[in-house]
């Protein structure tokens, strides 16, 4: 009984020592920027692309490659600022906001692709013909001054209109595009969706519903993209050849970013978009690859 | 067992010192926070909790409506879980048999294990269609409500509700309940003036615990509620605000505007303060609980 106590006692001591020494030591180390795995965060959209390239890097080179979209673009870049990540995603280009919250890292943005902001409607009020918006009736939607379909020549129905998130890479652009400057935005309160699974998901189970969303998710079964008439009357619709163009107006290249030149493991990864491949999977998503884009 | 070495005072020692440190850890954390946010405090002062305005952009920081929603989704919840926690534990003290009574307990203990997103997804494919078509006659915007989150955090909260009101009601003496058969009351009415009586400190523990576990849990409220700022109610009483859109402290956090925040020290130290206000919810709710918990074990232990 008393040998038993003992060994008891030598087996927690040195048992609860170690772990003690563990949980010091372990804090001390900060995750290096070389380590076994590579850490990728950010944009939901840039995501679609870039966690098929990570799986496909992961079966040809056996790396380990963790992608998360925590936070959106802002939280790419800000988890990349902080050194928490080797590559973030962001939908929208760095601002000097951006670099000045982040002075000890070297922001690099690599271009791997464009994509469009689509607005998009449910089923509802597509099948009842409203096909297109202008930029003074978003304005008016945004600002609370239209509630109604009917001032759009839809049905009588209020419009449930969903906000991106402020922050994320859709919103920005949607913002800029509308007020050309995101400081010019009006403060407004409506109820806000997160990534675009989450947006398609409300959009498409609520009659009246309106959002922004990455164009290439705009399905045309469950969630349907408006065309953007512009002043001169034109309606452009959100289709490849306007986004290459950048006729249909809310065009936005899509990033990696590194802190530094790519280096080691994120070189590969990086040179790995860039490759035919790579630019297939960017395709594969609806957006447009390098090559698509007329410079 | 009194030497100065013996292995159990090094255990002692040990159990001292992790205790120790998880209450340093605690006061380590509310300590961060509140230095964090002096900010805001400083610029807000009493604001930051009366104000009904949320504009980051013109560094408006006025938390009432996130409290507000806080409040009255946590209390939706407690009015579902409530009936149902404590309605199930007279069932399994009272009726059920001892063997039976663990089996139904350890299942509903279970229900606790289960992470909060898969509630949160279910949330978003069962319970907002049906609040959506359940009213709307009373034209809806969307199924995103805090009526919508308050449901899905009671059942979220009854395994806890269920399974403290069961160790409350178990800690009733069974003399107690002996001697009422003796004096001629049926079994309804010895559940009724013997053992809810007895165990009701124990049960408003139970519930105060619930309540705080309800008021921090974020993702699965984030995915429901809507997340729409500033929606403080036009009349307090009216049951109109609980079919709209709203936002909790513990959503807002959730969301994005954290990342915006960063960098920028007013906004990044008014997030903060949100995390100070949740967090003394919280514990404080926790520890009036416990508090009237470890009270209630005495007096039903005294026969």
């Amino acid at each position: 009984m008393k040998r038993t106590t003992v060994f008891l006692n030598i087996f927690l001591n040195v048992f609860l020592s170690s772990l003690l020494v563990l949980l010091l030591h372990s804090c001390g180390d900060a995750p290096s920027q070389q380590g076994q795995v590579l850490k990728i965060n950010g944009s939901t959209t840039v995501n679609l692309a870039v966690a098929e390239a990570a799986e496909v890097m992961r079966q040809q080179t056996g790396k380990t490659i963790h992608v998360d979209t925590q936070g959106g673009s802002s939280g790419g870049i800000s988890m990349l600022g902080e050194g928490l990540v080797h590559l973030g995603m962001s939908s929208k280009p760095l601002t000097q906001k951006d670099r000045e919250a982040f002075p000890q890292c070297d922001f690099h943005q690599i271009h791997i692709g464009d994509d469009a902001v689509a607005l998009i409607v449910s089923k509802d009020i597509w099948q009842a013909g409203v096909r297109s918006i202008t930029k003074r009736e978003m304005q008016a939607i945004y600002e609370g001054r239209i509630k109604n379909w009917q001032k759009l020549g839809g049905p009588d129905q209020r419009i449930a209109f969903f906000n991106k998130e402020p922050g994320r890479g859709t919103w920005e652009v949607f913002a800029k595009w509308l007020y050309g400057s995101i400081d010019a935005v009006p403060q407004v309160s409506f109820p806000e969706v997160g990534g675009n699974e989450e947006t398609r998901n409300k959009v498409a189970s609520t009659r009246g519903a309106l959002s922004q969303l990455s164009s290439s998710w705009a399905d045309s079964k469950t969630v349907f993209p408006l065309s953007i008439e512009n002043d001169a009357g034109e309606i452009i619709r959100a289709s490849a050849e306007n986004i290459a163009s950048y006729r249909y107006p809310m065009s936005r290249p899509l990033y990696l970013l590194s802190d530094g030149e790519p280096q080691g493991d994120v070189k590969e990864f990086v040179s790995f978009m860039f490759s035919d491949k790579g630019q297939n999977l960017v395709r594969k998503h609806g957006y447009l690859a390098l090559a698509d884009l007329s410079k | 067992m009194k030497t100065r070495y013996s292995p159990r005072s090094y255990i002692e020692l040990w159990s001292w010192l992790f205790a120790a440190l998880t209450l340093f850890v605690l006061l380590a954390g509310a300590v961060l926070l509140l230095k964090d946010s002096v900010l805001v405090w400083k610029h807000e002062g009493t604001e930051i909790l009366t104000g009904k305005e949320w504009f980051y952009r013109s560094e408006t920081f006025g938390a009432a409506a996130m409290i507000y929603g806080t409040l009255i989704v946590a209390v939706l919840a407690l009015l579902i879980a409530a009936p149902l926690g404590i309605g199930a534990a007279i069932c399994t003290v009272e009726y059920l048999p001892a063997r039976w009574r663990m089996v139904i307990k350890t299942m509903i203990e279970m229900l606790a294990g289960i992470p909060s997103v898969v509630y949160g997804l279910l949330g978003i494919l069962i319970l907002r269609n049906w609040i959506y078509q359940l009213f709307e006659d009373f034209e809806i915007l969307s199924g995103d409500t805090l009526l919508t989150a308050g449901i899905l955090l009671g059942v979220m909260i009854l395994p806890t509700v269920m399974t403290l009101a069961d160790d409350a009601l178990s800690g009733v003496a069974r003399a107690q309940r002996i001697a009422a058969r003796g004096l001629g009351l049926n079994a309804t009415d010895t559940i009724f003036s013997v053992s809810l009586p007895q165990a009701l400190p124990g049960l408003i523990a139970a519930l105060l615990l619930a309540l705080g576990r309800a008021m921090g849990e974020t993702i699965a409220v984030f995915l429901v509620i809507g997340r729409q700022d500033n929606q403080w109610p036009g009349e307090l009483f009216s049951l109109r605000p609980l079919v709209e859109s709203g936002q909790t402290l513990s959503s807002k956090l959730g969301g994005a505007e954290i990342n915006i925040a960063y960098g920028q020290p007013l906004h990044w130290s008014a997030m903060v303060g949100l995390s100070f206000l949740l967090l003394l919810l919280v514990v404080g709710l926790t520890l009036l609980g416990l508090w009237i918990r470890e009270h209630s074990k005495h007096t039903s232990y005294d026969k």
